[in-house]
Order: C-alpha cells, then structure tokens, then sequence
C-alpha cells in the first residue's frame, strides 16, 4: 500500500513512516520540508497542481494537523490544507484519508462519564484542540458529499516508547497509536467513521469498543 | 454603542449602515478604507489578527458582513480565519454581540435542499463540500465554538437572495427564490439585533433565517420575528401570488 503521511516533522508522522515503512511504501510530506533521515517532499498543500502530484496514485492519506505554529497558522492547515488535500484525493480518485484529531475535543464532558463516538464533541477554544475539531468538520463534510472513505481518528495523548511516568486515564501508547492508523488504512470501511482511541490503562476514560469492533483495534499495553 | 462593521464595503454594508448609523456610532472596516461619510474608518485585512484586534478596541459589538466566494486561498481566509481572528478580538475586548453572516446553505446544504421540507435554521449544520459554504460553515462553527465556551453572543444570520422589490429580474425567475429579504429589511435586521436583549436569547450561539416569510414551505422562517422582533416589509407577493 503506497500512504502519503503529512506534517512529517511531527513526532507522530516520523514514528507512523518508520513503522509503517516496515510493511508499506510510505511518502512523507509537510508545510516547512521534511525531516533529516526520512526521504519527502516539501508542499504547501495549496490550490494548486503540486498537491495532486502528491497524491496521484497512492492508495491512502494519514492527515496530521500541525500542532505547532501560531494559531492562524494552525487553523488555516487544518482548515484550508485539509480542504485542499481533500479535493485533491476526491479528483485523484485516493480511496481512503485518515485524519488525526485528538480526544481532547472530547474533554469537556464530565470525567465521571464514559464518552464514546455518538457523544457530541465539545472543543474548547485552545487553538490546537479548535483547529483539530474544525478539520474533522471539513472530513466529515467531504465525505458525505462526494463518498470518499474518510476516518477520524481521536486519539489519546501519545506515550512515547521510553517515557517514564504514569499515564493518564486518556493515554495512547505509541504502538497502540500505530497500530490503530495501520487499521483505519487497511480495513474495510465505506462512508465517514470517527473512533476513539486510546490505550487500556487504568481507569480509561474513553470507551473504543467500537474500534475494537469495526476495526478490530486491541490496545496491546495497559502501563 | 459603539458597532465595528466588518466588510462594510460588501453589497450589503450600505444597507446596514443606513439601518443603523441613527442610533449607533459606528466604525467602518474593510481591506481596502471604505467610504465612510461622517463615520470612522479604518483597512482591515481580516487575514491579520493584530488588525483586527486594534479595529476591535472600544467596540461593544461587531458586525461580520465579509465575505469571499470563490478564491480557495481568500475565501478560507476571510470566511473561516476571519472569523477566528475576530472572535479572538472579542475575548480580548470583551465584547459580547457578535453579529455574523452567511449564506443559508452554510447550515441547509445540498442534503437538505435537495431533500426536504419544512427546514428549519436549527438543523445540524450539513454545508456540503461547496467553497462558499463550507468556508462560511468553517467560521460560523468557529463562532459556535467561542460562544460556548466564552461569555459572547453570537447572533449569525443567514442569508439566500437579496434584492429590491421593484427589480424586474423577479419576475423571471419567479419561485427560485422561497429565501428572499429586500436589502432595506435586511439592514433592519441587524438593528434588531443590536436592540434585542441578550438574556432573552435561548443560548449565547442562535442562528436566524433573514427572509420574509414565503408560503412556499421549504424552509422555516420566522424566528427573528419572535426572538428579535424583526418585521419585513417587503413580502415579494408578486413573485408567488397569483394575479387575478
């Protein structure tokens, strides 16, 4: 499966290429260049035909949202880069886009609850969290409209293999993360699906049941 | 009071003007310095939020009449950023009305339009994929998200056709048009909504259909005349009633 993965400089992407990479051709793609050590290519993901190179003839797009920058700046890659990539994938015919938001649009329902996908979302106005919820709005959009198979992905804060400490009731192991990208890639979907991802540490706070269900998502690290 | 007016120059910047300039001391904004008369003016690039937060500064109500349609790179800008960088001005200032605007399709898209009737403005917002109105959809969420979560009301009007009720284009396309608001009531309706009490509003984010009130029954129209108390006088009954 050829997958094109944006915001390379991110850790994310970076861990997504290299594993990924192991089993897949991976071309990696971002704003600003991407990063030393991986091969990519640098694309604004603008209005223009350098963004259906990018896309013409792979078979599915891991779409990270910058989470650094100013917040215009976020905002607008989430929202007009999103749209643009989206167009692109629609016209080169790309059959899958998975986008990567983040469970903290979901934080604003109380911790005593235990949230699932048909809660509604509740972003705060943090830039980051505001820019990821109005990129799934735009997925979501696209994917009603023109049929393309669009997944979003909310995922919990990513524990990096190595780090120390205890995690929180919302954490996503790096594997664990991995693994449910690799699944909203290659299993069999049609339509417009979000899923709640997180490891299974003590006290999780968000349900994936229907994950584990349609994708077959098993968090394989509880601490 | 004093009311910014984002997109002053737009099409519907003089009809707003007039409908308010008696009783609200306006300041005029769009990219290039628009034509003010006796109000003050100033450029704002809705793209740059230090311009936005210093044409903010003062007001105790902004109006977004901005608009771009078919550009990507602009509409994304001024439709979705735009609307970012000014409710990012509204926190800072402290204003708490915010009128915005868009077209009806920024909520009553494609897969409503196409399918049903009696549409109501309180549906999920379902924009479709369409440039204007996603970008428009893009920014009113942007606003829905501030209001929910900061103590400002955001009042956002809808809008489909515009038009004077002695133009003769609508006697040819008659029935296209169940969505239709003369220009003068338009800009009433912004004096509504400054006027309208803000606790009496069911919650800090409403939307409101601007249109006189068709019996076509596509769409539901009517709620600004029972929360805002707006009355349009032009009723457009030649486009629809038949002549004896």
């Amino acid at each position: 499966m050829k997958i094109l993965i944006t915001s390379a400089q991110s850790r994310l992407s970076r861990s997504l290429a290299r594993s990924l990479g192991e089993r897949h051709e991976i071309v990696l793609t971002d704003r600003g260049g991407g990063p030393e050590g991986f091969p990519s290519t640098r694309c604004d993901l603008g209005h223009d035909p350098s963004t259906h190179d990018l896309v013409a003839g792979v078979d599915g797009i891991v779409h990270a949202v910058e989470s650094e920058g100013r917040p215009t700046e976020q905002f607008d890659h989430a929202t007009r880069c999103t749209y643009n990539l989206l167009r692109a994938a629609v016209e080169e015919s790309v059959p899958r886009f998975v986008y990567l938001n983040s469970l903290d649009v979901m934080n604003g329902h109380g911790e005593d609850c235990l949230v699932f996908e048909f809660w509604r979302p509740v972003p705060t106005t943090d830039p980051g969290v505001l820019a990821g919820h109005l990129g799934e709005y735009v997925c979501r959009e696209f994917s009603r409209s023109e049929g393309i198979t669009a997944v979003s992905l909310r995922l919990g804060p990513i524990v990096w293999n190595g780090d120390d400490g205890v995690p929180l009731t919302s954490a996503l192991f790096e594997d664990d993360a991995i693994q449910a990208v690799e699944l909203a890639l290659t299993t069999e979907l049609t339509g417009w699906h979000t899923f709640h991802i997180q490891s299974a540490v003590p006290d999780a706070r968000y349900l994936t049941c229907v994950a584990e269900r349609m994708l077959g998502y098993q968090s394989r690290r509880s601490g | 009071m004093n009311v910014l007016i984002l997109g002053s120059g737009s099409s519907m910047g003089p009809h707003v003007v007039r409908a308010l300039e008696e009783e609200y001391t306006l300041r005029l904004a769009d990219v290039e310095v628009p034509s003010g008369g006796k109000h003050e003016t100033c450029s704002v690039d809705l793209t740059n939020p230090d311009q936005v937060m210093a044409a903010a500064e003062g007001m105790d109500a902004i109006v977004n009449l901005t608009v771009v349609r078919n550009d990507r790179q602009l509409a994304f800008d001024v439709c979705a950023r735009g609307c970012y960088h000014m409710m990012c001005a509204a926190v800072r200032h402290g204003i708490r009305r915010v009128i915005n605007t868009g077209p009806h399709n920024m909520v009553q898209g494609p897969d409503y339009t196409r399918f049903d009737y009696d549409i109501d403005v309180d549906v999920p917002p379902h924009p479709g994929e369409m440039l204007y109105a996603l970008s428009k959809a893009i920014g009113g969420e942007t606003c829905r998200v501030f209001a929910e979560n900061h103590d400002i009301h955001v009042i956002q009007f809808l809008f489909f056709g515009l038009a004077n009720g002695d133009e003769t284009w609508l006697d040819e396309t008659v029935n296209i048009f169940p969505f239709l608001v003369a220009w003068s009531d338009a800009g009433q309706a912004f004096r509504c909504a400054l006027r309208t009490d803000l606790s009496s509003l069911p919650s800090r984010f409403e939307v409101f259909s601007i249109s006189a009130p068709f019996p076509h029954g596509q769409y539901r129209h009517g709620k600004a005349t029972r929360l805002l108390g707006w009355e349009p006088v032009e009723l457009f009954e030649r486009c629809w009633r038949r002549r004896r």
